[in-house]
């Protein structure tokens, strides 16, 4: 099996590397090419279901990628996971095949086919990954295919800036799930996801006390919600999406519907066993929250069965609301409202589907959310509804706006006239989008309604808020979908040109999806035995059991109470949905849109970054000393204070002599006198000042050879400096005040460290010291010890030994340095006067 | 640990290939084409010979390989050790230089490849390889000295006023750095009596038995730090990477950014985690003191480069001002290892403390950023070549028109960004990973500066995918300005036909025949095929880090490995009776 699983996730990208080749051969038949690649995918994710592996349970296959970290490409099959295989799979060949249609004379398709198989191939790695950063491999490479995919048509700005806002805001979102994917690995000692015994989920009741016992749960918790939150385009995140419409449809329908934002709320999925595992957890810290609630009370006695009473709900709700529920049930809920009302405010038909998207996958992080079996009911079902009616949608959107040239709503209407088998679709999908019974939307709608109910009537309070927003966000996501369905009935407007009939490759594909919505609908739990059960299984921590929808409802429940509301209000909402459509389009305005904020964050970054760059790389080297002699300075003093260094005791060296005396002090006036030459010329005869009694100081240590060379050296340095300075112009400028006090006080800094360095330095006296151990067989006077240095120096002056023999390297090195500088010289003369600056 | 007592060539090669060949090229000037075989034969025998080295140290089974120059032994003469971690980044240097030398060729104007190019290229490359190479302090000043004259010309290269001004901050921040290591050098042979640095992290150890004031040397080893900094261009010592990067010819800037600058980085580990770490100081040792500076400044790299990298509308100071970011990252574990250098690791973890962890994750990043920058100055340098500039409102809609560059560009800012399967993913796991670890396992001020650099790290993440992406819009997609349509009408395929960049007008661009295309775009190919292929085989580069992390940390192992079991035959020195004991700390 592990090959049919290998091969699943592998095959996508060796067709896609082979797409290139394959379009020089077939041209733009190259989308049966890649249609094909992915029925390949379909029929081995088939053959993996019927054989029954991950069913009961999941399977891990695990291949090893860097042993050296302990990341392997584990892959794992379970129900989640097959699910969304089969969606990558079969929604990738039904558009791959629609993408045949309307790609038709479309620039880039070589481009285009290779990355759309890539992008399946992720997806399937996505969906398939048992380890943490196998899953973060597949994960990023999805959104990077995304943003080749929404950048398409690359010559636009709107494709840019859209595909850029997708890559920052999903790749940034994954780097931070991948910061709470090292806090998971660290506290489980384990990169696999789940299955077996060693896996996060199999050991989430300790992971996860580790994790609290350092206040990480939380940050892991959140970490990873980013992670996901981003990619599933949740609230405040969710602004990419829309502009991620400016991909080709097809694109939309495959990434940007069914399968790639589905990422996020499958990760929501994978990780709920683990964040809700510890049962043990909730009721942990419940039960901590008791015992204290008890000792408190047992010092007042009479209050002590209160505060047991006190600890023991809040027991029940740490264990009812976990952090994980306030999270996602929040999010899920918020995003779901904000998106269903901001898709009545759309005025472009793919918008209008990219904000339902958003909003329906809030749908299903909300019912992740929930922390009851009716919550994850809700996330396994919807994944599969959503896909199907969605998608079906999107290619439908594609239709129109390929055959009637508009994808403006306010021009389109009447088109069943002109599409009417398209119009068919439509109306299945939107109706199934809208939660309309007995449409499959609907049934996983009321799952929400019921898993919210729940959490309102267990929890009382403000819980009650999560099955009003439900019903609120449903009330404007039915109005959305009539929307997008009277864009098939009335009259046709005069506007509009002729309407092409779609070829059969693009008809299709939506017909097959819509014959998975009638089929999901009519036999809902037909559905869910064959599927949906196991994923259900896939998304509850510990055994887990099937479950059904009774349809007709047997009794009245709430949540159909709460879906009569909903569809009731709409009903009653629709006739008004022009002046809704208005009042949110003038709300919307400056701070309140996230747009607002991430456009404004992005020109931010840009023009800050500009300024700051400006101020800081000023290009004078005057500001580049000062900082890195300062910051020199100041490292090396804090070295000293921090090594709690001692100050030698003040005393007169031996041999210090009235003539070295004198000689130093003339040293230190020319010192002080170089700062206050009045020009270039000036400075320079006085600095020599200070090199000369140098030589002198040399001379008077009997140091003749060390005095010769520093005399050669300061000579020519003064000369070649008046050389120079002669072509310069003489004038020093004032500096100001403030500059002159900065200069001092850098200076002085400066000074103090180099003069304490040097008087640390030499009052140290380490024994066997090189110089000493030198010197002692160093051959002078002559005699005595001459063998070592004329045996394996071949010399007798150990100054030349030291030269070219014992330190050679370093002669070497320095020759090197020479025969540069020359090179220097010619350089510089010879580029420069060819006018060679290139 | 048993060293080899007889020198083995094997050391000395890189520096010796090095060497010969920039002697070789300068005296093969009065040929052009001469020169640039016997140029391009070092390259590849440098690559090979530190492929070789690789192989012995860091594959096979020998630790740490001596080469006593002249055969005096240490600590009197000079010593040369190839360890895991001096051998990893010559192997790195290895896999950067020969393409950017191919590069080179075909890039560099002849008349500077004829003036000096050629040797000046190889000098900087034996003074890289010295610096890896050296025990020795003093030495290890003067191959920065062969390094920093030798890139201080390549810096002035093309010396017009923008080269001349940007090599002068280069070179005078440079020389100003030397200065001070001159006097830390001197203070530290001061204080310790030895240049060798076994020798030094031995006396650091036991400073009664040699008498060593150890306190003065945190503030000679502080003033060192600087240096390193200096030449690894960290924040606040960075500011002359922007207008020397720029300068540079592409090539060139390719080593510095990709090689160079990795000198300073190896000379912190080196001196830090194996030398300075012996000594015991009243607040505890070198470590705990450098470990805070070395975050911190991390810190401010990472989000001012990524910042600034933002800002800027051309291509060359975007790269230069990432690569001030980019060092952050490498930087970050160095100092959060510092921290704790002792935390035990869990399983999975490549390197037993956190020291070599961090060490390992340092270079992995380290990798990463010379290949994928590498690569990135590279594509900046075709984008020179062809079209005449890298000023954003110059170019677009590259993509279509040169799908290899847009290809090579794309995964080399992929790599930086850190998507996998590229190398750079596994750079900023590990990274990330030494941030995690310190902050959960460690305590005190130690894990609250962990969880500063991560949230740094993040933050500087996101900051290079948006500088990427800026550059991507703006440079390949889009639509193409006249500057790009007069040189790449349409398609430019390296094969089918004249360019048309060298029929574009005639004088200027005129070099850029079909051929030098078609060379630069196989480079460009054959390094971003090495992102993917060592990000897929990410087992390699990381084991190979392990080892050298464990290397860089295990100090008695160096010492031991540099001293020989029972001396060779030399000098019978007084300090000769502790040559036997593997006395290091």
């Amino acid at each position: 099996m592990i090959e049919i699983v290998l091969a699943v996730v592998f095959l996508p990208f060796v067709g896609a590397a082979l797409a290139p080749a394959v379009y020089r051969l077939l041209g733009e038949r190259t989308a049966y090419y890649a249609a094909g690649v992915a029925a390949v995918c379909l029929a081995l994710v088939t053959r993996l279901y019927t054989a029954g592996v991950g069913l009961d349970g999941g399977t891990r296959y695990a291949v090893d990628w860097v042993p050296a970290l302990e990341v392997s490409l584990a892959l794992y099959v379970d129900g989640l996971a097959l699910l969304i295989a089969f969606l990558a799979s079969g929604v990738g060949v039904l558009v791959l095949v629609y993408s045949g249609g309307y790609m038709h004379g479309e620039p880039g398709q070589s481009k285009y086919y290779a990355t759309m198989l890539a992008f399946m191939g992720s997806m399937l790695g996505v969906a398939l990954a048992g380890d943490l950063f196998a899953l973060f491999t597949f994960w990023e490479l999805t959104s990077l295919s995304s943003f080749l995919l929404i950048g398409h048509y690359t010559s636009a700005d709107d494709s840019q800036y859209a595909a850029r806002k997708s890559m920052l805001i999903t790749v940034a979102g994954g780097l931070f799930m991948l910061a709470g994917f090292l806090l998971l690995a660290w506290a489980g000692g384990t990169t696999l996801i789940a299955g077996g015994d060693d896996s996060l989920v199999a050991t989430a009741g300790p992971t996860i006390e580790t994790l609290r016992s350092v206040g990480l749960f939380v940050p892991a918790l959140l970490l990873v919600g980013v992670g996901a939150a981003t990619k599933s385009a949740q609230v405040p995140f969710h602004v990419w999406l829309p502009n991620a419409m400016e991909a080709p449809t097809p694109v939309s329908a495959f990434l940007h519907s069914a399968t790639m934002v589905k990422a996020g709320v499958y990760l929501i999925g994978r990780f709920r066993p683990f964040f809700l595992g510890a049962e043990g957890g909730g009721a942990h810290g419940g039960g901590a929250a008791g015992s204290r609630g008890s000792g408190a009370a047992a010092g007042t006695g009479g209050e002590g069965a209160a505060g047991e009473a006190a600890g023991e709900a809040a027991a029940a709700a740490a264990s009812l609301l976990p952090e994980w529920s306030v999270v996602f049930v929040t999010l899920g809920l918020a995003t779901m409202t904000v998106a269903a009302v901001l898709a009545v405010a759309a005025t472009d038909i793919k918008e209008l589907l990219a904000y339902s998207t958003a909003s329906h996958l809030g749908l299903i992080t909300a019912g992740f959310g929930a922390a009851n079996a009716l919550g994850a009911e809700t996330g396994a079902f919807h994944i599969l509804n959503h896909a199907s009616f969605k998608a079906a949608l999107f290619l439908v959107a594609g239709i129109v706006a390929h055959e009637a040239g508009t994808r403006r709503i306010e021009n389109l209407r009447g088109l069943r006239h002109d599409l009417p088998v398209t119009a068919v679709i439509a109306a299945l999908a939107s109706l199934s989008m809208a939660g309309i019974p007995p449409f499959n939307g609907f049934y996983s709608k009321e799952l929400l309604f019921e898993a919210t109910y729940e959490l309102g009537h267990e929890l009382g309070g403000t819980a009650w808020l999560f099955p009003v927003v439900a019903v609120v966000g449903s009330v404007f996501t039915f109005l959305y979908s009539i929307k997008f369905l009277s864009l098939f009935l009335g009259d046709r407007p005069d506007g509009l040109g002729h309407v092409h009939r779609p070829p059969v490759s693009m008809l299709a594909p939506p017909a097959v999806l819509g014959i998975v919505v009638l089929a999901v609908s009519a036999v809902p739990n037909t559905a869910i035995d064959l599927l949906v059960g196991s994923v259900y299984d896939s998304t509850v921590p510990g055994a887990a059991h099937g479950f059904s929808i009774p349809f007709p409802p047997s009794k009245l429940k709430p949540a159909v109470i709460m879906s009569a509301i909903t569809i009731g209000v709409g009903a009653v909402a629709w006739p008004q949905y022009d002046r809704l459509h208005h009042g949110i389009r003038r709300v919307l305005a400056g701070p309140v849109r996230a747009n607002w904020w991430y456009d404004n964050g992005v020109d931010g970054l840009t023009s800050g970054g500009r300024d700051v760059g400006e101020w800081v790389q000023t290009g004078l080297v005057r500001t580049y000393a000062a900082w890195t002699i300062g910051a020199t300075s100041l490292l090396a003093l804090g070295g000293y204070v921090v090594g709690e260094v001692g100050l030698p005791a003040l005393s007169v060296p031996p041999g210090m002599t009235p003539a070295i005396v004198l000689v130093l002090l003339v040293a230190v006036v020319g010192a002080v006198a170089v700062t206050a030459a009045p020009s270039h010329v000036a400075g320079v005869l006085t600095l020599s000042i200070l090199g000369f009694m140098v030589a002198i100081f040399y001379i008077l240590a009997d140091a003749p050879d060390l005095a010769l060379t520093q005399l050669v050296v300061e000579t020519l340095v003064l000369v070649l400096f008046l050389l120079v300075l002669n072509r310069l112009p003489a004038y020093y400028g004032q500096p100001s005040p403030g500059r002159a006090l900065r200069d001092g006080a850098l200076a002085t800094l400066a000074g103090a460290t180099v003069f304490l360095t040097v008087v640390l330095s030499t009052s140290a006296t380490p024994s066997e010291p090189l110089s000493g151990v030198l010197v002692e067989r160093a051959n002078l006077p002559p005699g005595e010890h001459a063998s070592v240095f004329t045996n394996y120096g071949g010399g007798s002056n150990v100054v030349n030994v030291i030269l070219v023999d014992l330190r050679a390297a370093d002669t070497l090195g320095e020759i090197s340095v020479v025969a540069m500088a020359a090179l220097a010289v010619l350089t510089l003369i010879r580029m420069r006067t060819r006018g060679d600056t290139r | 640990m048993v060293a080899s007592s007889v020198n083995q060539p094997v050391v000395v090669a890189p520096l010796l290939v090095a060497l010969a060949t920039a002697i070789l090229t300068l005296l093969a000037r009065f040929d052009l084409r001469v020169e640039r075989v016997v140029s391009l034969a070092g390259g590849v025998g440098y690559t090979a010979v530190t492929a070789l080295l690789f192989q012995r140290v860091v594959l096979g089974s020998e630790s740490v390989l001596p080469y006593y120059l002249s055969n005096w032994p240490a600590p009197y003469g000079i010593t040369l050790v190839a360890d895991a971690l001096s051998a990893s980044m010559l192997a790195l240097a290895g896999v950067v230089t020969l393409p950017a030398l191919v590069f080179a060729v075909v890039s560099v104007r002849e008349r500077g490849q004829r003036l000096s190019f050629h040797p000046l290229y190889h000098f900087m490359l034996a003074g890289v390889s010295g610096a890896f190479l050296t025990g020795d302090i003093f030495n290890l000043f003067v191959w920065f000295e062969v390094m920093l004259m030798s890139s201080y010309v390549l810096v002035v290269f093309y010396s017009g006023p923008e080269h001349t001004r940007a090599a002068l901050s280069y070179v005078v921040l440079n020389l100003l750095g030397s200065a001070v290591m001159l006097v830390a050098i001197g203070g530290l042979y001061a204080t310790t009596g030895t240049l060798n640095m076994a020798a030094m992290a031995r006396r650091l150890g036991e400073p009664a038995a040699y008498n060593v004031a150890v306190a003065p040397t945190l503030g000679l080893a502080a003033l060192l730090l600087a240096v390193f900094a200096l030449k690894a261009g960290i924040v606040p010592f960075h500011f002359w990477v922007p207008a020397a990067y720029r300068a540079a010819p592409a090539p060139v800037t390719a080593v510095l950014a990709g090689v160079v600058k990795k000198v300073g980085i190896y000379a912190i580990v080196r001196l830090f985690f194996t030398v300075f770490v012996a000594a015991e100081y009243a607040n505890g040792s070198a470590l705990d003191y450098v470990g805070p500076v070395l975050v911190v400044t991390a810190v401010a790299s990472m989000v001012y480069g990524g910042l600034a990298a933002v800002g800027r509308d051309e291509l060359e100071q975007l790269l230069a001002l990432s690569s001030v970011g980019q060092v952050g990252f490498i930087v970050l574990p160095l100092g959060i290892a510092a921290l704790a250098p002792n935390l035990p690791m869990p399983n999975g973890v490549p390197g037993e403390t956190l020291a070599a962890f961090g060490v390992a994750a340092a270079l992995v990043y380290s990798f990463n950023h010379a290949v994928a920058k590498g690569l990135l100055f590279l594509v900046a340098g075709t984008l020179t070549d062809v079209i005449g500039t890298t000023e954003f409102d110059r170019l677009g809609g590259i993509a279509r028109r040169a799908p290899v560059l847009a290809g090579a560009f794309l995964l080399g800012g992929l790599s930086l960004i850190g998507v996998p399967p590229l190398i750079g993913f596994f750079g900023k796991l590990l990274v990330f990973r030494v941030g995690v670890l310190a902050g959960a396992a460690g305590s005190g001020t130690a894990a609250r500066l962990a969880w500063l650099g991560l949230a740094a790290a993040l933050v500087g993440a996101v900051l290079t995918i948006a500088y990427v992406t800026r550059a991507w819009n703006a440079v390949f997609w889009g639509e193409p300005p006249k500057t790009v349509e007069a040189v790449l009408e349409e398609r430019w395929s390296a094969g089918r036909r004249e360019s048309t960049a060298a029929a574009a007008d005639g004088g200027q661009f005129g070099v850029t025949s079909r051929r030098t295309l078609a060379v630069e775009a196989v480079v460009l190919a054959v390094l971003a095929v090495t992102l993917v292929g060592f990000g897929v085989g990410a087992d390699l580069v990381v084991e190979a880090a392990a080892e050298a992390g464990e290397a860089a940390t295990d100090t008695a192992g160096y010492v031991d490995g540099v001293y020989p079991e029972d001396g060779i035959d030399g000098v019978p020195a007084d300090g000769g009776d502790h040559s036997g004991d593997g006395g290091g700390h």
